[in-house]
């Protein structure tokens, strides 16, 4: 990185958190620090929603996922939509009307203590857990890459979110939001357009697309239903459906968000746009990847992405092994150019037949590509059975370093660190609120003055950054990023929904059945997680539909209680 | 259902008309990138 960058990537950061306590100072009860006093716009709603669910993992594996598995991940979101149209129809009047500060809070107002206690530690347990990892995994990333202390790293994104989110609280959280969000499409976009003006001059960008298209990079919709796939339309339709209704519905780092709206128009407004333009925006975001994967089939890339086990490798007993194979990969890689152009010339000739042939050719030898890909993995693993050989993540960064011109450099990586930021301050902001006023107010200390509370608020934040650093401190790899956070959540969104669903929909069912369907539930996702192999966005259906069918069953057998 | 509900929407006449147009929005973008899809496989 040059001075440059690094000039570009400290300004932000001091920027952001400066105007983050400077524009919110004041805060004098928790209305005002944990719903930014109900006075938020629906733009800034929508912005904060999308910044809250954007984080770091989203644009370093996203355009990894796309250049390994195509853009099918983008059918993960399709339910989005449907799922905030329910939510404005059915939570958000409910939410408002109840004057709530956080999602369970509903849960004891229609059930009883015990329900909204459940649903409390739940997200605690499950968010707390996640705020550690949306620090861990861009601090691991940018430490592989750029040689950074992944420490350092963790400290810097933890101590900049803590100042501003422990000073300015909610309110802080969204207008930050707002500049994050900026930064973030502004260095995605010079990302895009830095791609193809980096391409040969004789591939055009439907050449591009072709390229892509042909080599199944670019698979955004596929309808073949199969129960194990984890990506296709019916996954993302229900299973997407589920989860985002979870996410949206239940988890208070978004409650909060739509929450602190200035009218019930705020907040639904705030949701419809963030169903609009979330779709959009990820397919976007693929569609760099696809064209990172082409960028890289006319530039030489790296047999394996992550330079720290490749170097371990290269300095191992194994090193002559893995020499020839990135000979094989750079021989295999040479012709396979060759194959790409013919294709084209069949493309631009307009002779289907001889389109075909070549593709057929071309993949045969992305095949070989890809086994040797997979046989250097294993010499990999070999030399260090504890390496990690997922290099998912680090195809993005990996081209954003090598690649892009000064200053660029450092605004991608200030949209990274905005993206990581933006989310950890809203889980922050959510976990103190959860703590304050579930269990901290409820049970606790019920009687005290707002200031008391207005303090708790801020320790809670404390205490909860605190707690994220130390998780991503000790956090360990898992795969890709950006699933291991999706497979956390719907280990628990199901049960989470499920209860949510009972208590809008089911009006007879009381609190015993639903908390013991509860507990049930979430064994029997546990257990589908731990024993089959069943894709994990299909938990979020089963932990909800097995918590309401058992509900409705010992309902009748426990009564109304 | 009280007047915060009742508010209409800052587009569109009502909140009915705004989910169907989100919804055929998606609806819109599933055939799309079908078609994006299939051109460009």
């Amino acid at each position: 990185m040059t001075q440059i960058d690094w000039i570009v990537l400290f300004s932000f950061l001091v920027f952001v958190a400066g105007y983050g306590i400077w524009k919110t100072r004041g805060k004098k009860n928790i209305q005002e620090y944990l719903l930014a006093n109900r006075s938020t716009p629906w733009y800034t709603v929508t912005l904060s929603i999308m910044a809250t669910q954007a984080s770091a993992i989203t644009f370093l594996s996203t355009p990894g996922q796309a250049f390994v598995d195509g853009m099918r991940f983008v059918q993960f979101y399709l339910g989005l939509p449907i799922a905030m149209i329910i939510l404005s129809v059915t939570a958000v009047p409910i939410f408002h009307r109840l004057n709530v500060y956080t999602a369970y809070e509903y849960l004891e107002q229609r059930f009883d203590l015990k329900i909204r206690a459940l649903g409390a530690i739940l997200f605690l347990i499950q968010r707390g857990l996640a705020a550690g990892f949306t620090i861990f995994a861009p601090a691991l990333i940018l430490s592989v890459l750029l040689g950074w202390d992944i420490r350092m790293t963790i400290f810097m994104i933890g101590g900049v979110v803590i100042l501003y989110t422990t000073s300015g609280g909610t309110d802080a959280v969204n207008k930050t939001h707002l500049l994050q969000m900026l930064i973030i499409t502004t260095g995605m976009l010079s990302a895009f357009i830095m791609i193809f003006r980096l391409l040969p001059p004789d591939i055009s960008f439907l050449d591009a697309a072709h390229v892509a298209g042909k080599m199944g990079k670019l698979n955004a919709i596929t309808f073949d239903f199969d129960w194990r796939d984890r990506y296709n339309i019916w996954s993302g339709l229900i299973g997407g459906t589920f989860l985002a209704l979870s996410y949206f519905g239940t988890d208070q780092s978004q409650v909060q968000r739509y929450l602190s709206g200035k009218s019930v128009a705020s907040s639904r407004m705030g949701l419809l746009a963030n169903g609009m333009v979330k779709i959009p925006m990820q397919f976007s975001i693929l569609f760099i990847g696809a064209m990172i994967f082409v960028f890289y089939q006319f530039t030489m890339p790296p047999l394996v992405f992550n330079p720290v086990v490749t170097d371990e490798v290269k300095s191992s007993p194994y090193a002559e092994q893995y020499n020839q194979l990135e000979q094989d990969f750079q021989t295999v890689h040479t012709e396979k150019q060759q194959g790409i152009r013919n294709m084209l010339d069949a493309l631009h000739g307009d002779n289907p037949a001889q389109l075909e042939s070549s593709r057929q050719e071309l993949m045969k030898m992305r095949q070989s590509e890809l086994g040797i890909r997979e046989n250097a993995k294993s010499v990999i693993a070999q030399a260090n059975p504890d390496a990690d050989i997922n290099d998912t993540n680090y195809i993005f960064l990996s081209f954003v370093i090598n690649f892009l011109p000064v200053g660029l450099v450092g605004l991608i990586l200030a949209a990274i660190l905005s993206a990581s930021m933006s989310s950890t301050s809203a889980e922050l902001n959510a976990l103190a609120s959860t703590s304050v006023v579930d269990i901290y107010k409820r049970m606790l200390k019920k009687q005290a003055s707002e200031k008391h509370y207005l303090i708790a608020s801020k320790v809670a934040t404390l205490f909860w950054g605190l707690i994220a650093i130390f998780f991503a401190l000790v956090a360990n790899r898992l795969g890709s990023l950006i699933e291991a956070v999706n497979i956390l959540g719907s280990l628990f969104y199901g049960t989470i929904l499920g209860i949510f669903l009972v208590a809008f929909y089911f009006k007879r069912i009381g609190s015993s059945a639903t908390f013991i369907a509860a507990i049930i539930a979430e064994g029997v996702v546990l257990a589908s997680y731990q024993f089959t192999e069943i894709p994990y966005l299909w938990f979020n259906v089963i932990g909800c539909v097995v918590l309401v069918g058992i509900a409705v069953i010992l309902n009748p057998l426990m009564g109304r209680k | 259902m009280n007047k915060n509900v009742q508010e209409k929407p800052p587009v569109l006449k009502s909140w009915k008309q705004l989910y169907t147009f989100v919804f055929l929005h998606l609806v819109a973008l599933i055939i799309l990138y079908y078609l994006f899809t299939i051109y460009f496989n």
